[in-house]
């Protein structure tokens, strides 16, 4: 048995089955991009915060247009090696479509890895900051690593593990936290686990959470049996009473009512919680989404609760790289206030000196630069300014602007090195003139702070998902291709028109990865 | 499709010439998104930007579609099938971008709830 | 133009028992035969169906008998940690229902109706109607199946971990579904987390056994098999195709979506200043919409319906034209209605979603597909019933289900009808009434339909009838107890139960008799039928057991068949030997004339088949070489 119309044509489709495949595939493809792209629509009319535009630097995904243009234009050569019998065509231009796709890739990584080592911070005035975040030097993590003061401090005193649930790695790390400070972790009250006795006293470890868990799971099931038993035979007997004849359900279901004493030979000891005693106190860290803070307790993400006061817990960002007021003026605006009088109010401005002189910097270049618009574009019939300087050259003061500041030139005259392009300043290079603001922002101040990662804000969320749904393609169109590269000359030799067939189809994937990359380049760093 | 070795030496020169334009233009999209004199509509960035770059980007992406993926070799019944997908969807996102402006907003019941 | 220069790719048949026997493994496991396929399709389909009615089941207790515990011939595969994890002595608990609820919904749409018709019958008869050796790609095929599994199966698996299967309703909406099992710590083993990536695997699944499926369609037909001269089966699995291939990726990128606000928590469906009881103010930026959740859940899920229902009623227009013995009534007309259906099903979706305040323009457009998309439905149900017309009706076990298709189906559609009307929806939204309206079109509607179709082509796969004493018995205390368990949620529907009343409206019964809430009394009034309902589902989960029976003792017990024909029926299927072998036909296979022509004046007997060739070479019979695209 053979599939017909591998190789040939069917005569009045005109296509064999591959190519109709992957113009369905495309169809699919489409729809999928499609979905993306209408939920970017969706998410960009209904963002209730000022979208970032043209937010991204923009040479990166310059060159990586072009690369994957350049790409694009190989692939048809290799296709055309192969229709001319000319391998050695085919093998050159695929080679080369074969590297764009990893230049492609790489640009892709570094400009992923720079927006994961900048943080962000929104406070609760909705002033937004954008930096670096300072590193502990004192504090390690599990894996020896710096600490970044991002996170909530807490001074435990005591311990209670849900035993429903526990994170085994939370817990062996807050053991790795004890043993460096020298703290004991212990057991603050007799438990009864399988009738054996567990004395106070005993240090916590996975171990025993897991037997506690274990045993408690055990009689919590075995207690549901008996119980579940003896509301079966209650409501057996209930139904055969006289007086209940006729009588509906929840009727009678007042009336029912276990026998607490009849069952509780038979119950099993639960084990609803267990808690640990921390002596010395001990000064816990965790990561700001895995903990709900309180001033005398907090509670981890898996109901493990900790008692114990909550120390200073500040986002600490040295090099400030941008200072962005144009949310809080949105919101101010949406309560009909004066944006102006919202800035020089907000906490920022207020406990940064250094804030305050970049704002008042601003503030002149902005008056400059609506002046020189004015100078050369004029005013309409109703006498309003033709053109006026940007919500975003108004409020949001970014690493640029510093270097301006900094250099005495006006705003936008910078000079910046290629590499700061992709990267963000270079700060060994300004270091002499400390440009950048440093910020100790206490935790109460904050809403939300994090990485530039798709938790930041919606336009990042579909930036990463988008554009890494397109690297994903970008990656699984090359091993497709080099497949062909790699392992086509036996299919050459065979039948050169099937290769050719494939290299067609593996091509028209190629194009369209191009073509939505058209599309993405546009319209997230350009707009 | 151009099957014979003088037309597909013949499209490796269209080939090369569409390459050429689709970077020019990625050049001057980027141009005019960032160079203050190339700036359409009002000062900095607004929906004449908008629609340019947009436009730009789609005629990029006819030319990969026509040429590269040779739609310019397949049937007529594509391009109908191809038309009737942007009137679609260019009617599907009119709708709803007119029907941004009336969306029902709940603000809780005025009178309690009736018990 | 000879027939053979044109079709030189079929001159590679007599392959045949060449190749070596393939081992177990690759022959009924690893198998790339379609007919394998679709009979692997069907088998877990079937027992996911049966999964899916369990869970039902003990829903069905919750509501009739919510204070009393679970009695033991339903709970007894519980585990006593399982109970005790999710149960509270015995009863069930909302976390329990709504975990069952949203399991019960996904296991049966995307697991257990679309995979029996559009994966095990489509496998099975769409090569073998339009005359073709396998699909187009038999590998993908076998992938598609094997994706599907591991796809249903991740979904399953979570109820046996910590955070239970996924609880927010089969439509997953945010931001209720963003939240559940946010105590979990990792989220890749959170049942709404595994939900979601389940998913993904069943659209790739799908998409796969699309691309297939259309490619296969429309290259791989016979000699002869014009557009018109297809089978309108396949016409249906067509259309249900391109559905499968359009309409899924939207629900992909939401399921994308949903996975990255999960599990790197952004806000694409998370409003801003969202408050939970327990979380407060949630550490989120905000700035998303749920609305487009939905807007991207119901694009896919309106063509889904279709994607359900068009199998089913392709397998009963196989089975009426068969047991009339007289042409289908109106063959364009369904296939141009089958055609006018599926590109109407992308733009009603948003009548899902009157309630939510997305506003009255868009409601007034989506108001008004939803009321034309009725007229090609109702073509398709006007030509079946036509098609009975003065035919002379074979009841075979097969004819009884497309009898009874027919009346459910159109109770089914006709309530539909006042929920496609803003202001009607607006009181009906969310009531049983629509829990009424969509399982009256899928389980009497689709499941019948598919009932049939086992019945129908059972012969051509084992080579054996099945019993029709047990397809009675299975037959109709099936139907009794469909309308007895469906009829009455409309009436309670109107009467204001809300769907996901965990206890049946129980709550309002203590408020009824003293009060002066008119809504308490009226659940009070009503609040009877659940019994009655729930004992319907119970004795119809009873009475499938002659259907299980018949499935697997016919293969070995049953009456075997005279021909390869025994329905005397004329599609290409029925040409094959029984059961077909690998590669199907063992005659250059071609198509002569149109897909039913019974009855036909001037023919020796009462049906002419497709494959037989003209006994009077007219020019104008000869097979059409080049039968074009835009017949």
């Amino acid at each position: 048995m053979e599939i017909p119309y591998i190789f040939t044509p069917r005569k009045d489709t005109g296509m064999v089955n591959s190519k109709i495949a992957i113009w369905l595939f495309l169809a699919s493809e489409v729809m999928l991009f499609g979905g993306f792209f209408s939920s970017y629509v969706y998410l960009r009319l209904g963002a209730d915060y000022p979208w970032p535009e043209r937010a991204l630097p923009v040479l990166p995904g310059l060159i990586n247009t072009f690369v994957l243009i350049a790409s694009s234009v190989t692939v048809v050569f290799a296709w055309a090696g192969l229709k001319l019998r000319k391998w050695r065509m085919f093998q050159v231009n695929m080679s080369i479509t074969i590297f764009c796709a990893a230049i492609f890739m790489v640009l892709k990584g570094i400009e992923y890895n720079v927006k994961f080592h900048h943080q962000a911070v929104r406070l609760d005035d909705y002033t937004i900051l954008e930096g670096h975040l300072n590193y502990d030097k004192n504090t390690l993590d599990a894996n020896g690593k710096e600490v970044g003061e991002d996170v909530i401090r807490v001074q435990a005193e005591k311990l209670t593990f849900s035993t429903m649930r526990y994170h085994a790695a939370w817990v062996e790390e807050i053991l790795r936290q004890a043993t460096e400070k020298g703290s004991k972790i212990t057991l603050a009250e007799d438990v009864l686990i399988e009738g054996q006795s567990v004395t106070k006293g005993t240090e916590l470890s996975v171990a025993l959470l897991k037997r506690v868990c274990k045993n408690h799971l055990d009689s919590r099931g075995n207690n549901a049996s008996v119980r579940t038993d003896a509301l079966r035979d209650e409501w057996t007997t209930a139904k055969a009473k006289a007086e209940n004849a006729g009588k509906r359900g929840w009727e009678i279901a007042p009336t029912i009512e276990i026998n607490a004493e009849k069952i509780a030979p038979l119950l099993k000891k639960e084990t609803s919680s267990l808690a640990f005693v921390v002596n010395p106190p001990l000064q816990l860290w965790f990561p700001h989404r895995d903990i709900k803070e309180g001033d005398a307790q907090s509670r981890l993400r898996d109901d493990t609760v900790i008692d114990g006061k909550l120390l200073d817990s500040p986002v600490n960002i040295h090099n400030l790289d941008a200072i962005d007021f144009r949310h809080l003026v949105m919101k101010a605006e949406e309560k009909g206030l004066d944006p102006i009088v919202a800035i020089e109010n907000s906490w920022l401005i207020k406990n940064s000196e250094e804030a305050k002189a970049a704002w008042n910097w601003n503030k002149e270049q902005t008056a400059k630069l609506e002046k020189e618009l004015l100078d050369n574009y004029g005013v309409d019939e109703k006498g309003v300014a033709k053109r006026v300087p940007t919500e975003t050259e108004r409020y949001r003061i970014g690493w640029k602007d510093f270097i301006s500041k900094a250099n005495g030139v006006d705003k936008g005259d910078a000079e910046i090195v290629i590499s700061e392009e992709f990267f963000g300043p270079n700060y060994k290079l300004r270091e002499a003139k400390h440009t950048f603001p440093h910020l100790k922002i206490p935790r109460k101040e904050v809403f939300l702070s994090g990485k530039f990662t798709p938790a930041w804000n919606t336009y990042y969320a579909i930036y990463f998902t988008m554009t890494f749904l397109h690297g994903l393609h970008v990656i699984g169109g090359a091993v497709v291709l080099g497949y062909y590269l790699f392992r086509g000359k036996k299919m050459y030799q065979s039948n050169p028109e099937w290769l050719a067939n494939r290299v067609e189809v593996g091509g028209l994937f190629w194009h369209f990865v191009d073509l939505v990359w058209i599309f993405l380049f546009p319209i997230l760093y350009l707009m | 499709m151009a099957d014979s070795p003088e037309l597909i030496k013949k499209s490796i020169k269209t080939y090369t010439l569409i390459g050429l334009v689709l970077f020019i233009f990625t050049g001057v999209t980027v141009a005019v998104a960032t160079v203050p004199a190339l700036d359409i509509g009002v000062h900095g960035f607004d929906a004449w930007d908008m629609i340019l770059g947009l436009a730009i980007a789609s005629f990029k992406a006819t030319l990969v579609g026509y040429i590269f993926m040779h739609l310019n070799h397949e049937k007529k019944a594509i391009y109908w099938i191809f038309f009737g997908a942007i009137v679609f969807f260019a009617f599907m996102i009119i709708l709803f971008m007119s029907a941004e402006s009336d969306l029902i907003h709940y603000n809780g019941f005025r009178f309690g709830l009736p018990y | 133009m000879s027939a053979h220069a044109a079709t030189a790719d079929h001159s590679h048949h007599d392959d045949h028992g060449h190749h070596h026997e393939p081992g177990f493994l690759q022959k009924y496991v690893f198998s790339t035969d379609h007919k394998t396929i679709g009979i692997q399709y069907g088998i877990t389909a079937m027992l996911f169906l049966l999964f899916g009615f369990y869970l039902m089941m003990v829903m069905r207790w919750s509501i009739a008998y919510p204070h009393e515990p679970l009695p033991g011939w339903m709970s007894w595969v519980f585990t006593d940690t399982w109970q005790a994890r999710w149960l509270q002595d015995g009863k069930v608990t909302g976390d329990a229902y709504n975990m069952f609820g949203a399991m019960h919904g996904t296991i049966m749409v995307f697991l257990g109706v679309v995979p029996l018709g559009f994966g095990a019958f489509g496998n099975y008869v769409t090569p073998l109607q339009i005359g073709a050796v396998d699909m187009a790609f038999p590998k993908l095929n076998m992938v598609s199946y094997w994706v599907y599994l591991l796809g249903g199966l991740t979904m399953c698996a979570s109820f046996f971990m910590e955070s239970g299967a996924a609880k927010s309703g089969w439509t997953n909406y945010s931001p209720l579904a963003g939240f559940a099992d946010g105590q979990i710590v990792n989220q890749w083993l959170a049942g709404q987390t595994q939900w979601l990536l389940g998913l993904v695997l069943l659209i790739t699944s799908s998409l796969l056994g699309s691309v297939n499926f259309i490619t296969t369609i429309i290259n791989l037909r016979a000699r002869g098999m014009t557009w018109m001269r297809l089978p309108f089966f396949v016409w249906a699995m067509l259309v249900t195709g391109f559905l499968l291939l359009l309409a899924f990726p939207p629900l992909e990128a939401a399921g994308i979506m949903q996975l990255v606000d999960r599990v790197f928590h952004s806000s694409f469906f998370m409003p801003s200043g969202l408050f939970t009881k327990s979380e407060g103010l949630a550490e989120l930026s905000g700035g998303g919409s749920p609305l487009l959740f939905q807007h991207l859940f119901w694009f896919l899920g309106h063509p889904e319906v279709y994607v359900l229902l068009l199998p089913s009623i392709a397998c009963v227009a196989e089975i009426i034209p068969v047991n009339t013995r007289r042409p289908m009534w109106g063959y364009k007309s369904m296939v141009y209605g089958v055609i006018v259906l599926g590109f109407l099903s992308f733009i009603v979706w948003a009548h899902h979603m009157y309630l939510t305040g997305m506003g009255p323009k868009i409601s007034t457009w989506f108001q008004i597909t939803t009321v034309l998309i009725s007229v090609p439905s109702v073509i398709l149900l006007t030509a079946l019933m036509i098609s009975l017309w003065g035919g002379s009706i074979r009841f075979t076990p097969a004819m009884i289900w497309a009898c009874a298709f027919i009346p459910m189906f159109g109770i089914g559609g006709l309530t539909g009808l006042p929920l496609a009307f803003n202001l009607v929806d607006l009181h009906l939204h969310d009531t049983y009434y629509v829990i009424g309206h969509f399982h009256y079109v899928v389980a009497p509607g689709i499941l019948f339909g598919l009932f049939g179709g086992v019945h129908h082509w059972y012969p051509k796969i084992t080579g054996r009838y099945m019993s029709k004493t047990l397809n009675h018995l299975h037959f109709w205390p099936t139907l009794i107890c469909m309308n007895f368990l469906f009829f009455p949620m409309l009436i309670q529907g109107m009467a204001g139960f809300h769907r996901r009343w965990y206890n049946g409206g129980d709550a309002y019964l203590a408020k009824a008799a003293d009060s002066t809430n008119v809504f308490a009394k009226t659940v009070a009034e009503f609040i009877d039928l659940n019994i009655m309902m729930s004992w319907a589902a119970w004795l119809m989960a009873l009475f499938q057991l002659p259907f299980i029976i018949n499935l697997f003792f016919s293969m070995f017990r049953g009456k075997k068949v005279e021909s390869d024909n025994p329905w005397n029926a004329t599609t290409l299927e029925w040409a094959t030997p029984t059961p077909p072998g690998h590669g199907n036909f063992t005659f250059d296979v071609a198509s002569y004339r149109g897909p039913y022509e019974y009855s036909q004046p001037g023919a020796d007997k009462d049906y002419t088949p497709q494959w037989e060739k003209p006994k009077v070479e007219a020019p104008t019979e000869a097979p059409a070489t080049a039968p074009t695209a835009d017949h």
